[in-house]
C-alpha cells in the first residue's frame, strides 16, 4: 500500500533530506534570535516581551499551513486514493501538532506581562486549543486503527474537519469581541509594521516555513521506509 | 515625554527556550528513529 515504486534506500534518502532541510532550518532559528534581539528594535509600550511575537506569529502560521494542507491532502485522498497523500496528511498532522505547541506556549508567555494573565478563553484561544486537541485525536485515531485503508478514509474526515477550522480561527479576531490582537500582515490593507519589524517577522516566518517542509519530508519518508519493511516482511 | 520600556526580558528568554527545546527536540525525536531502524517503528 505503499503506493509507488521507491525502495528502502530512497525513502532513507528522503528522511535523510528532510533532516538536512530541517537542521539548516534550526540553525537559521538562531539567526532569527540574533536578528530579534541585536537588529530590531524595543516596541516602546510592550518591552523585550513584543519579540515574543517573532516566534509565536511564525509557529502559527506554519500550524495553520500544516493543518490546512492536511484537510486539502485529505480530500484528495478520499477523491484519489492514493497512499501518497494519507501519509503526506499523517506526516504534516503531526508536524502541526509540534508547532501548536510552539504557538501554545509562547502566547500565554507573552500573554503575562502584556495581559495580565497567562488564558483567558476568548475565541481565538479557544478555537486554536480546540484545534490542537483535534490533531492529538487525530493521531491517536492513526495508532489506534490497524487497517491502513480504514486508517487512512477514518483520519481523512477527521483532517479535512479540522481545516475547517482555520479560517474560522483567523477571522475569530474580527467575528467575535477578543483580547488577541488583530492581524497585522494577512489582512486587506497594508501591515502596519515598522519595517525592521516587518523584515525580522517575514525572516522568521522563511525559517519556520523551511523548518516545517524539513520535518514533513523526513516524517513522510520514515513513514515510508516503514510501509516497505512491513511489506517486504509480509512477502517474506 | 518618553517613556522606559517595561523590564521583562524573563518573558522572552523564556519563550525563546520553549521554541527552541520543542524545535530541536521533535528534529532529535525524528532523527533518532531514523538512526534507530533505519526509519522509524511508529504507524504515523
Amino acid at each position: 500500500m505503499t503506493g509507488s515504486s521507491v525502495s528502502l534506500e530512497g525513502a532513507r534518502r528522503i528522511v535523510r533530506r528532510g533532516l538536512g532541510l530541517s537542521a539548516v532550518g534550526v540553525a537559521g532559528l538562531a539567526g532569527v534570535y540574533l536578528l530579534a534581539l541585536n537588529f530590531t528594535p524595543v516596541e516602546a509600550r510592550q518591552g523585550l516581551a513584543q519579540k515574543i511575537f517573532y516566534v509565536h506569529v511564525p509557529a502559527a502560521w506554519s500550524a495553520l499551513l500544516a493543518f490546512s494542507l492536511v484537510g486539502i491532502a485529505s480530500m484528495l485522498y478520499l477523491w484519489l486514493q492514493d497512499p501518497r497523500l494519507d501519509r503526506f496528511a499523517a506526516a504534516s498532522a503531526e508536524v502541526g501538532v509540534a508547532f501548536s505547541g510552539v504557538m501554545l506556549t509562547t502566547g500565554p508567555i507573552w500573554a503575562r506581562p502584556i495581559w495580565g494573565t497567562w488564558w483567558t478563553w476568548d475565541a481565538r484561544l479557544t478555537l486554536t486549543l480546540f484545534l490542537f486537541f483535534l490533531f492529538v485525536g487525530y493521531l491517536a485515531l492513526r495508532a489506534a486503527v490497524h487497517d491502513p485503508v480504514e486508517r487512512a478514509r477514518f483520519s481523512a474526515v477527521v483532517g479535512i474537519l479540522g481545516m475547517l477550522l482555520v479560517p474560522f480561527i483567523h477571522l475569530s479576531v474580527y467575528l467575535f469581541r477578543t483580547l488577541h490582537p488583530q492581524p497585522i500582515v494577512l489582512k486587506p490593507s497594508a501591515p502596519s509594521l515598522p519595517p525592521e519589524m516587518l523584515r525580522t517577522l517575514l525572516i522568521s516566518t522563511a525559517v519556520f516555513t523551511l523548518i516545517y517542509l524539513g520535518f514533513v519530508t523526513a516524517r513522510y519518508g520514515l513513514a515510508l521506509a516503514e510501509e516497505i519493511r512491513e511489506e517486504g516482511r509480509d512477502a517474506g | 515625554m518618553l517613556v522606559e520600556p517595561p523590564m521583562n526580558g524573563g518573558y522572552l528568554i523564556a519563550a525563546y527556550t520553549v521554541t527552541a527545546v520543542i524545535l530541536v527536540g521533535y528534529w532529535v525525536r525524528l532523527w533518532r528513529k531514523a538512526t534507530k531502524s533505519g526509519g522509524g517503528k511508529g504507524k504515523m
